[in-house]
Formats: structure tokens, C-alpha cells, sequence
């Protein structure tokens, strides 16, 4: 039990003395047991608030310090390294929120302060019992396992990977590139999707600190920040990339056709089959869903047609375990389904499409080579209307947010319509033109001015098939009109919603979602790529929509984060963990099951804390009925001196 | 089984009688035992939009809900508490993963006990306040010393000096 | 039917191989009605074993005491103590396992059923006989219990007497143990389980609140009921500052400050504390053996306190106490659909 403790009472300015009488709070502390030292000083967390301390405890010979100011979380670390720089452990110094939880919530200046009183005599009476404790040192694995191949998990696995760190891509596909793989052209610039991934994609592939793993997942994560331990469960790969020359002879003797999902499910393929002609790895894929059965007797014709031995049915899943130092989840975003909008038809019509069928029909290596098609008969739709919004803002019925990126795209999409058919008719319908980006909003101008792109105000109420057409039942709040148009085929502009690979791997990670299923990250402002867990991060689609400039940005600042993560030799884990008294301990393992973080186990009949584990949450010192297992510094005795203070013993 | 509590004496010392008039000169002592990650973060919210609340809540700051012994809570009361409040994440949100499962489990049957042997079950508190919950943390104290203003001061289990 | 012979015999077996180091039963007491517990090292001293409506304590408290006596020996004999259980006495036995108090292969389990009938409760019969000191009594296979008084017996309907765990028991008979005695009832004739505790939390706040005040006023901390429970098993109670765990490793420190959690003053306060803090440590594990109850000098109704905590656990979180070595305790396991309703 420390014996001189030093007692520095913060104005703030006014924040606290306006409402605290802090020298008398100062004065009062001063006659308490074990206080040798007590002042008030208006600004605690200035240059010579903090000098302050020094000097206080070098000349008074303090050994413990408390000070009264604003909440730990803003200056806890500064009072730590000033107590530290004078001489006390830093983990002798413990603060006491007068500002936030008095000063500022309570008027009475006599009952703020008597309420200052406690609160600061509460934290003097624990930290008379603090340990001077070490920070834990704890080597790092320079890996790091991104997970999910799209632009995202590329952009943060390249820029890893320049600064030498060694990157595991999980993607849960045959092929790298996401659904960036699948657009057409992008916008503003209108640059083929491809054209500008496919040498991010080869980069990857061809890196020396990148190891690409495809058709894998996650399956599961131990450890703590700087030493994971990843599960990485990767199914059989029937073909062998390093021996598919590309050839194609393959396909056409597959008897199995199944919904192509790279054409969004506008096309059919083979269970044998390339996603891309620019698939990363450049290999095929054998799909063991679709195939009839990997058994010669029952099919065997691929292997039969592959003249470089390239296909072999006796491959088996592995389960790999990858140590890592951090993780990066970037496991993007899919469309909310069509099936859910009744007003549009419930996905029933087959002319009714979302965005990404619509860029596979742009697209050249598309289901029609790039032709806008009607996907019903194959005709050249004439009248287009494209509905902003389809799914989105809607709190009633389906997403409450704004997606972002959909008037920029059906702005695109209406646009490449128009350069497809020029004797077409596009139409959208929007309730706002969000166009905030570089080159965005003159992006727009242009579909309305130079395209012919005709925009109107209002929601459609309804869509439904009749005499081959898809009447369109919408209104044109600027005219106050209703509007009706036959289209041959609707665009929907879909919500982005997280892929359902987001909600999988956030709870194999134990990272949190926020209301709308994207992954929460830290902080909305200050934090915007970092998971509450220490050494998983966020980028991309996944964590909230986002459009591909962004995302890019995003990725690379993941990247930034896991660097400096990953820079240092060793960690430092913080040594408020749980202590064991072996006297009082009988092995009855209550502590070690409930440990969130399985840190506890039973070494020869007693509960042993492994302290790299350990993030001190006590919640075995809640559950231990004998009192057997302490958090440090934060033990049963001292919160029984604080509760004391707090009741005005 | 009446300690010599201040409150009580200075009832005794007004003249008059009336209940209203004790109740408001009786002011409820609570102990709050408050999670560092949502609870106390929320509360941290409530200063910085400068809401107002009763000051009669002492704040605690503990780890994890999941720290919080049945033992704390019967404590606080045998000192003298009139009311005692505990307040952690919600749940599936909890920093340390379990931890206020765990809390609301085993503070689910320290409240049942007590309401059991006579204790009033509004002296005895818990709440899931995130740390964007700052106006909920102001009800929450508001409300309850408001209900504890009602209740008076706890007898039962406050030690005798 | 329970036949004695053959516990007997299977108790003589086991000492005369060798195989345990003494066998925890019953016998005759010269003290009252009540048998005693006996501590048979000797094979041919089985023979004084009985079983019957007297049996009241749990052995399985012997089982914890003989832990710590062991732990003070240099060279302890490791064989195994054969104990005769009944199926409140085999839940504690289980929840002891659960703990890791004691392990499997320590313990030789004579499991016996009570079929329909149970244990006695002494003050329930004195009422009965209207004060006539009993000195047998057994159940007489017609649904009463034989009580025998000097000048005279009688025969009491067995419901009017039998201990209130033994009417509200659903599971009569262990279900874990290495030799079994009699049948396995499936169900019992008086199914009144948790009637005792809801008559009492079913009255009004007030009622409740005079009801406990009047009984911890009467407390006067002899800590009989800690002493006979078989969980209380703490080497240093957390509630009793004077029972220290004091060792060679022990800091001044750590001596000159203990936790006081509560005063030891006999007052109502106090007394609360610790029988409120004994509850929620016992909570979850206690399997109801009532002993508490009985061996209190003042008739504290201790059990209502540990069975209303049972109740909760079985309803609210379909828990229940000593049927499973192997599950986790109450409070270090949870469901998602544990009760939220009352946070706000």
C-alpha cells in the first residue's frame, strides 16, 4: 500500500471550476490518509500542467498519483507518462473523471463538488493499493491474411506487400477480382473494369510476398493481436493451376450445365469452367456442386478430354493454419435481391434487371458480346427506364440508407444504353442526384445534356408485365405529372447490402456489425479501418457503400494501419491481466469456462492466467465465489475501498 | 435496524410531518457501476452534450459488466446504499466478447434474491447503455433517483455503525 | 425394495479386497431417532450399516472433510472411500465431481434409491407424535411411517412427516454411481416440487420482507449451517473475516488487508449479508440436501433460500444442479435467450 500519493486537481478552465470548487476539492483531498501532496491547476494537460507532476513527485517523493480532470480515455496516457517521467510507475497513476461525470452534468456547485469529493477519493483509496506493473512484451508475426480478393483486398495486399510485409489473400472464389471483375466500364472516365484491374490482379498473382489462396475461407481465429492464428480451410482443387495450359478442350465435352453467377445468373456454364478469360489464377475450375460426380465410372469426360493431365478427382480439401499478425477483412458487398422488391415484380420478370446483369450485357465478354439484349428474346430493348433508389432510403419496407454509388452508375448505365442504341429511349427516375466526387457531377451533366439521358423526379410505384411490355407506373414530381412508359426492359439500381461472406466472417471473428449488417469499425470519424479487436481491420464495400476511387483509398490505408502495426519487433500488451491466488484457488475451473478469451486453464489442480491471452476484462473475478482470481490493479479489495469512498466512508 | 443516518435525522428535526416534504429532503445515495467501454463511455456522451442529471450516482468504473460480483452490489447496500445501478454493453456487443452475459445472468438471480427476502426490486438497477447512449445514461440516473426519491432510505440491508 | 444385505455385503467386499480405504454409511445412534453417520474401516463392522427413514445427513460432507484431513498427511492412503448415496446425496457428490473437488476414480459410489419413500424430518414427527420423544421410526410399506415411542408406537401418514425435500424430490434414486441399490421410480407419489419456496415468494412484499427480517434477527452466527454444507468447502469463507488462510507465502500485506466484507456483529444486517452472500455462492450448486435447514439451533428456513435460487435456475435457464458431472456451472455459463426483460 503506497503511503504518498500526490493529488492534482484540474480546472479545465471553466469546464470544471465553473461548477467544482476545485481548491477546496483540492484542500479536503489533502487531509485524507496516505495524501502527502494535493493542488489545483487550470490546466493539467498543458505543457506545465504535466511539468507539474514531475516536479511534485520528484520533490515531495510521491509514489502514487491521482489526478481529478476530464475522462481517462482523453488524457489517461499523457498523466501516465508525466507520472512516469517523475518517477512512479505509470500504473500508479489513475484518474478521476471530474469533468464529463460531475462538472459538466450537474448545476449545484455544493453538490458537484461533495460529488467530486467521492469520486476523487474513490480513486485515491485504489490507487494507494496499485502494483507498479511492465507492460508485456510480445514478439509479432510480420503476416498478414486479407480476406477477399475484390479490388479492396488487391489494392491492400500490393501495398502490403511493397512494404515487405508477407500477405495471405483468402478469396472464397476460383478467381480473384470481385465484382469489379464483372462491371463493364467505370465511371467518370469510363475505363474498362478489367482493362485497369487485370494488372492489380496479375501483380498479385506474380508478387513474391503474396500467397494467393482461392476457393478458401476462413473458418476460424485464436490468438490475439499480433499473433493469430488463422484457420484457412481450402476445397479440393481438382484442377491444378500450375498444369491448365487454358486450352478449353475441357468444356465442351461437360454434360452439366448450371447458372453461371460471373454473368449474374443471365447465362449458363459448365461444372468445368473459367470464370473470366482473365481469371486470377489463370487456370480453370472443376465446380463439385454442379459436377456429376468425380468418379470416372459415373462421368470422367473432362479428365479423359485434358491432354495435359491437368484434372485429378482424388485432390482433397486442406485445412491450413496461417500465424499472422494482423487480419484485414475486405469481404465487399453483394446486391440486395431483386426477389425482395414486389413492387418491380418480385424477380419474376426476366427483363427486369440490377445493375450488375446490366453491366454483364455492356460487358464484351458478356452473356451477348456486349450487345444490349433484351435477356427475354434477345431483342434490342427501345425504351429503357433505369429506377434509382431500388431498395434503398426506404425504412418501411426494405434498406435505410443511401447506397452511394447508384446514381453514378445508372447515370453510367443510361449513358453506355444510349452509346449502345442510339435511337433508344433511356429514362431514369431519381429522387436526388448525388454526384459528389471528382469529374461526378459533370459525369451526370453529361447523360442529360449529351446523351439524351431523360430524367424525371419521382418514384415508380409500380412495374408489371402486360402485352410483352413492362409498364412502368411512375410520376414526375417537377411537372406534377404521372408518367407511364412501356419499357422493353427495366434497370433497378439495387442496394448495396454486405455479402453474406461479411456476416460469415464477422462472426468467425467475433467483429462487431452495425445496425445494417456492414462491419463496424472502431470509431465513425477518427477510426474509420479499424475493428474494435486489436489487429483486425476493415476496408472496403464491406464496411459501409462505397464506390471504387474510395475503395481504393480505403484499402490502402487498412495497409497503412497494419504497417505501422507490424513495424515494431515486439508489442506491448497491457499488464492489467488476472492474477491468481493460489491459496484460495481449489480448481473448480468456474473461471476458466467462463473466460471469454480461454486465457485460464488448470495447471496441477489450480487456475493459471496466461497473461499474453488475458485483456483483463474480469469477468472470472465476477464468477470466482472464493475470491481466488484478481484483475490487477483493479482487485475485489480495492473496488470494496471504492464503493467506501463513493457511499462517504 | 435504523443507523444514524443524516437524512433521516434531519426529517425528524422538521416540524413538520408531511410526506412529501421528507421525501424531497431525502436524497438517494447510488452507487453506478459502469463498463469502461459502453456505460461509462456513455456517460462520458452525456457530459460532453452537457445533459443534466441528478448528481446522486457515484460512478464506479469497472472493466466488463462481467466483473461485477453479486458481492459488489450487496455490499454497496450494506454501506448504506439506497439504490445501485450496473450498467454494461448490449449485449452481443460486449468489448470483452461474453462478458456482460455473464453479468446479466448472474445479476438476474442477485435480483430475484433480493426481491425475495423484502428488498425492494426498484432499489436494484441494470441497464444496457452503449457509448452512444448518452441520453439514455441521463434517464437512466434521472429515473432512478426519482423512483428512489419515492422508495426513501434503504434500512434493510445497510450495516448498523 | 432396497435389501440392507446387500449393501452390507457389497460394503464387506470392498474393505475385505482392499480395494477402498473405508466405507462412509449409516448407523444406529444410542443419540435419538436419527441414525449417525459411520466411518466403517473394519469389514466386519459392516454389519451395523443400516438404511431407512432416518438417514438423514449427506455423507458427502465427509467426503470434503476427508480431503482436507488428507491434505495435512504426508503419506495419504489413496484409495478410493466408498460412500452410500441417496439421490440428493449423489447430486452433491456430482457437483463435487463437476468442481473437481474430488475426482472419479476417489470415490465409490453406492448408489441407492428411495423408491417412494425418502427421510424424515424430526420436527415434522415431533409435532406429529404431539411432543413423545420417537426413538424408531420406518416406513412401513403402506404409505406411513412406523414411529416408535417409549410406551407405544404409531403409524403417521408418510406425506405429514417426510423432510419437504423429500416431497418436492422428482429424482429419487442417483444417476451416477458404481453400484446401485433398489429400483428406479420414474415418478414420485408427492410431485410437490418448489412448493415450499412459492408459498413464500408468493406472498407480498411487505409479508415477505417481516417474514426473513424476523428470521435473521434470530441468527446468531454459530455458521452451523456453513458447517455442515458440503459446497462450503472454501478453505477462507469471503464472508467471514476470521476465518484467514494464512501460509508461508502469505504477505503482511495481503494479513493486514482482508476484506471485510461484513461485520461480525450479530446483527440484522449482517446476518442478512451472509446469508444472502451464501445464497448466491451456493446458487447453482446447491442440490438441496436440506441439512442447512436442520442443523440450524434457531429455525432459520435456510432451504427457501437456496431453492428459490433453484427455481430460478431451472425456469429461467433450464438449469439444474448435479445431475451432470461434466456441464459447466450456472454462473460460468449463459444462453442467448437468458432473461433480458428487466434491464432496461
Amino acid at each position: 500500500m503506497t503511503s504518498r500519493s500526490g493529488v492534482f486537481v484540474c480546472h479545465c478552465g471553466h469546464n470544471i471550476a465553473a461548477t467544482v470548487d476545485v481548491k477546496r476539492l483540492a484542500d479536503e483531498m489533502g487531509k485524507d490518509d496516505g495524501v502527502v501532496f494535493s493542488k489545483d491547476y487550470v490546466y493539467m494537460c498543458s505543457d506545465p500542467g504535466q511539468k507539474a507532476i514531475i516536479e511534485a513527485v520528484k520533490e515531495h517523493k510521491l509514489d502514487s498519483v491521482v489526478v481529478s480532470c476530464c475522462t481517462p480515455s482523453l488524457h489517461e496516457n499523457t498523466f501516465r507518462e508525466a507520472s512516469q517521467a517523475g518517477g512512479v510507475n505509470q500504473f500508479q497513476c489513475e484518474i478521476a473523471n471530474i469533468r464529463e461525470q460531475c462538472a459538466w452534468v450537474h448545476k449545484d456547485r455544493d453538490e458537484a463538488t461533495a460529488k467530486a469529493l467521492k469520486i476523487t477519493r474513490s480513486a485515491v483509496r485504489r490507487v494507494r493499493k496499485n502494483e507498479p506493473l511492465t507492460p508485456i512484451g510480445v514478439p509479432v508475426t510480420r503476416r498478414a491474411v486479407v480476406i477477399g480478393g475484390g479490388i479492396a483486398g488487391i489494392q491492400t495486399s500490393l501495398d502490403l506487400a511493397n512494404a515487405g510485409i508477407e500477405v495471405v489473400l483468402v478469396e472464397k472464389q476460383a478467381t480473384i477480382g470481385g465484382h469489379m471483375l464483372q462491371l463493364s466500364e467505370t465511371f467518370p472516365t469510363l475505363d474498362c473494369a478489367q482493362c485497369i484491374l487485370s494488372p492489380k490482379m496479375v501483380e498479385v498473382s506474380k508478387h513474391p510476398k503474396i500467397t494467393l489462396m482461392v476457393q478458401s475461407e476462413v473458418k476460424s481465429i485464436s490468438g490475439f493481436v499480433g499473433n493469430f492464428k488463422v484457420k484457412v480451410h481450402r476445397k479440393a482443387q481438382y484442377v491444378d493451376p500450375e498444369l491448365c495450359k487454358l486450352c478449353d478442350d475441357c468444356t465442351p465435352v461437360c454434360p452439366t450445365v448450371t447458372s453461371n453467377e460471373y454473368d449474374a445468373g443471365l447465362t449458363g456454364r459448365r461444372a468445368i469452367h473459367i470464370p473470366f478469360a482473365q481469371a486470377i489464377p489463370a487456370s480453370f475450375y472443376l465446380d463439385e456442386s454442379a459436377c456429376l460426380g468425380l468418379n470416372p465410372v459415373v462421368c470422367g469426360k473432362c479428365m479423359d478430354a485434358c491432354t495435359y493431365g491437368a484434372i485429378d478427382y482424388d485432390r482433397k480439401a486442406e485445412d491450413i493454419e496461417i500465424e499472422a499478425g494482423a487480419v484485414v477483412v475486405a469481404t465487399g458487398f453483394d446486391l440486395y435481391d431483386v426477389g425482395n422488391m414486389a413492387e418491380y415484380g418480385r424477380g419474376r420478370y426476366p427483363d427486369v434487371l440490377d445493375g450488375i446483369q446490366f453491366e454483364r450485357l455492356c460487358s464484351a465478354s458478356g452473356p451477348t458480346g456486349g450487345h444490349v439484349l433484351r435477356p427475354s428474346d434477345h431483342k434490342e430493348p427501345k425504351n429503357v427506364v433505369f429506377i434509382q433508389c431500388s431498395g434503398s432510403r426506404d425504412p418501411e419496407q426494405h434498406c435505410t440508407y443511401c447506397s452511394k454509388i447508384c446514381c453514378m452508375y445508372t447515370a453510367k448505365h443510361a449513358s453506355l444504353y444510349k452509346h449502345h442504341v442510339p435511337d433508344g429511349n433511356a429514362y431514369v427516375f431519381y429522387i436526388d442526384i448525388r454526384s459528389g466526387g471528382k469529374g461526378y457531377e459533370e459525369f451526370v451533366q453529361r447523360a442529360m445534356e449529351r446523351d439524351g439521358v431523360v430524367y424525371l423526379r419521382g418514384r415508380v410505384s409500380k412495374v408489371y408485365q402486360s402485352k410483352g411490355k413492362l409498364r412502368v407506373q411512375g410520376v414526375d414530381t417537377l411537372s406534377g405529372k404521372n408518367v407511364e412508359i412501356d419499357a422493353d426492359m427495366v434497370v433497378l439500381a439495387q442496394a448495396m447490402v454486405p455479402s453474406k461472406g461479411t456476416a460469415d466472417i464477422a462472426k468467425t471473428l467475433k467483429i462487431g456489425r452495425d445496425k445494417d449488417g456492414f462491419l463496424a469499425e472502431a470509431h465513425p470519424k477518427l477510426r474509420p479501418v479499424e475493428s474494435v479487436t486489436g489487429g483486425i481491420f476493415l476496408t472496403g464495400a464491406a464496411q459501409a457503400p462505397k464506390d471504387i476511387p474510395e475503395t481504393v483509398c480505403q484499402a490502402s490505408a487498412a495497409a497503412s494501419k497494419v504497417i505501422q502495426l507490424l513495424s515494431k519487433p515486439s508489442l506491448e500488451h497491457s499488464p492489467v491481466v488476472a492474477k491468481v491466488r493460489e491459496s484460495h484457488c481449489t480448481g473448480c475451473e468456474m473461471c476458466v469456462d467462463a473466460c471469454p478469451y480461454e486465457a485460464i486453464a488448470l495447471v496441477n489442480g489450480k487456475a493459471v492466467v496466461n497473461e499474453v491471452l488475458c485483456e483483463g476484462c474480469g469477468t472470472c473475478s465476477g464468477t470466482c465465489v472464493r475470491a481466488a482470481i484478481d484483475v490487477k490493479n483493479v482487485t475485489q479489495l480495492q473496488i470494496f475501498d471504492m464503493i467506501s469512498a463513493c457511499m462517504g466512508a | 435496524m435504523q443507523g444514524r443516518n443524516s437524512t433521516v435525522a434531519e426529517a425528524a428535526v422538521e416540524p413538520r410531518s408531511d410526506k412529501t416534504v421528507e421525501a424531497q429532503a431525502f436524497e438517494p445515495k447510488v452507487v453506478a457501476f459502469l463498463c469502461k467501454w459502453c456505460s461509462s463511455a456513455g456517460s462520458d456522451l452525456a457530459g460532453v452534450s452537457r445533459l443534466q442529471y441528478p448528481p446522486n450516482a457515484i460512478p464506479i468504473q469497472v472493466m466488463c459488466s462481467g466483473s461485477v460480483s453479486p458481492l459488489y452490489i450487496l455490499s454497496a447496500f450494506n454501506k448504506g446504499a439506497d439504490g445501485v445501478l450496473v450498467s454494461g454493453c448490449h449485449p452481443g456487443d460486449c468489448h470483452y466478447l461474453k462478458g456482460n452475459f455473464y453479468a446479466r445472468r448472474r445479476i438476474y438471480l442477485v435480483q430475484k434474491l433480493l426481491k425475495f427476502v423484502g428488498l425492494e426490486p426498484d432499489r436494484f438497477r441494470m441497464s444496457w447503455v452503449s457509448a452512444a447512449e448518452g441520453v439514455k445514461f441521463a434517464e437512466v440516473v434521472g429515473d432512478f433517483v426519482k423512483d428512489l426519491k419515492a422508495l426513501g432510505p434503504q434500512r434493510k440491508l445497510k450495516a448498523e455503525h | 425394495m432396497v435389501v440392507m444385505e446387500d449393501i452390507r455385503a457389497r460394503a464387506k467386499e470392498l474393505l475385505e479386497s482392499g480395494k477402498v480405504r473405508a466405507v462412509l454409511g449409516y448407523r444406529r445412534s444410542s443419540a435419538g431417532v436419527l441414525a449417525e453417520p459411520a466411518f466403517v474401516t473394519a469389514p466386519e463392522d459392516t454389519a451395523a450399516l443400516v438404511l431407512d427413514a432416518t438417514c438423514v445427513e449427506n455423507l458427502a460432507l465427509y467426503l470434503v472433510n476427508e480431503k482436507k484431513r488428507q491434505r495435512a498427511e504426508k503419506t495419504p492412503d489413496t484409495r478410493p472411500l466408498a460412500i452410500v448415496a441417496k439421490g440428493c446425496d449423489s447430486r452433491t457428490i456430482n457437483v463435487l465431481l463437476q468442481e473437481n473437488y474430488i475426482k472419479r476414480d476417489e470415490v465409490v459410489i453406492l448408489g441407492v434409491s428411495c423408491e417412494n419413500g425418502g427421510v424424515i424430518d424430526t420436527k415434522k414427527l415431533n409435532r406429529a407424535l404431539r411432543g413423545k420423544p420417537a426413538t424408531a421410526a420406518s416406513f412401513d410399506g403402506n404409505g406411513s411411517v412406523k414411529a416408535v415411542f417409549t410406551g407405544g408406537e404409531t403409524a403417521v401418514p408418510a406425506a405429514e412427516v417426510l423432510a419437504d425435500r423429500c416431497l418436492e424430490c422428482t429424482q429419487a434414486y442417483p444417476s451416477v454411481s458404481d453400484f446401485f441399490f433398489g429400483e428406479k421410480e420414474s415418478g414420485r407419489t408427492y410431485n410437490r416440487r418448489f412448493t415450499a419456496v412459492s408459498a413464500v415468494a408468493d406472498k407480498g412484499m411487505e409479508e415477505r420482507s417481516d417474514f426473513w427480517a424476523g428470521h435473521f434477527d434470530r441468527c446468531i452466527r454459530c455458521y452451523a449451517c456453513r458447517a455442515v454444507c458440503p459446497m462450503c468447502y472454501c478453505d477462507e469463507c469471503v464472508v467471514d473475516s476470521t476465518n484467514c488462510v494464512v501460509k508461508a507465502t502469505t504477505t503482511a500485506d495481503e494479513k493486514a488487508n482482508r476484506i471485510r466484507w461484513i461485520e461480525r456483529s450479530v446483527c440484522p444486517s449482517e446476518n442478512a449479508m451472509y446469508h444472502l452472500v451464501r445464497a448466491m455462492h451456493l446458487a447453482g450448486r446447491c442440490t438441496d440436501c436440506g441439512e442447512c435447514e436442520r442443523v440450524c439451533p434457531v429455525n432459520i428456513p435456510l432451504r427457501l433460500l437456496n431453492t428459490m435460487l433453484e427455481r430460478e435456475a431451472l425456469e429461467m435457464f433450464e438449469y439444474q444442479p448435479g445431475l451432470d458431472p461434466e456441464q459447466p456451472s450456472l454462473i460460468s455459463s449463459f444462453r442467448d435467450g437468458d432473461p433480458n426483460d428487466f434491464i432496461r
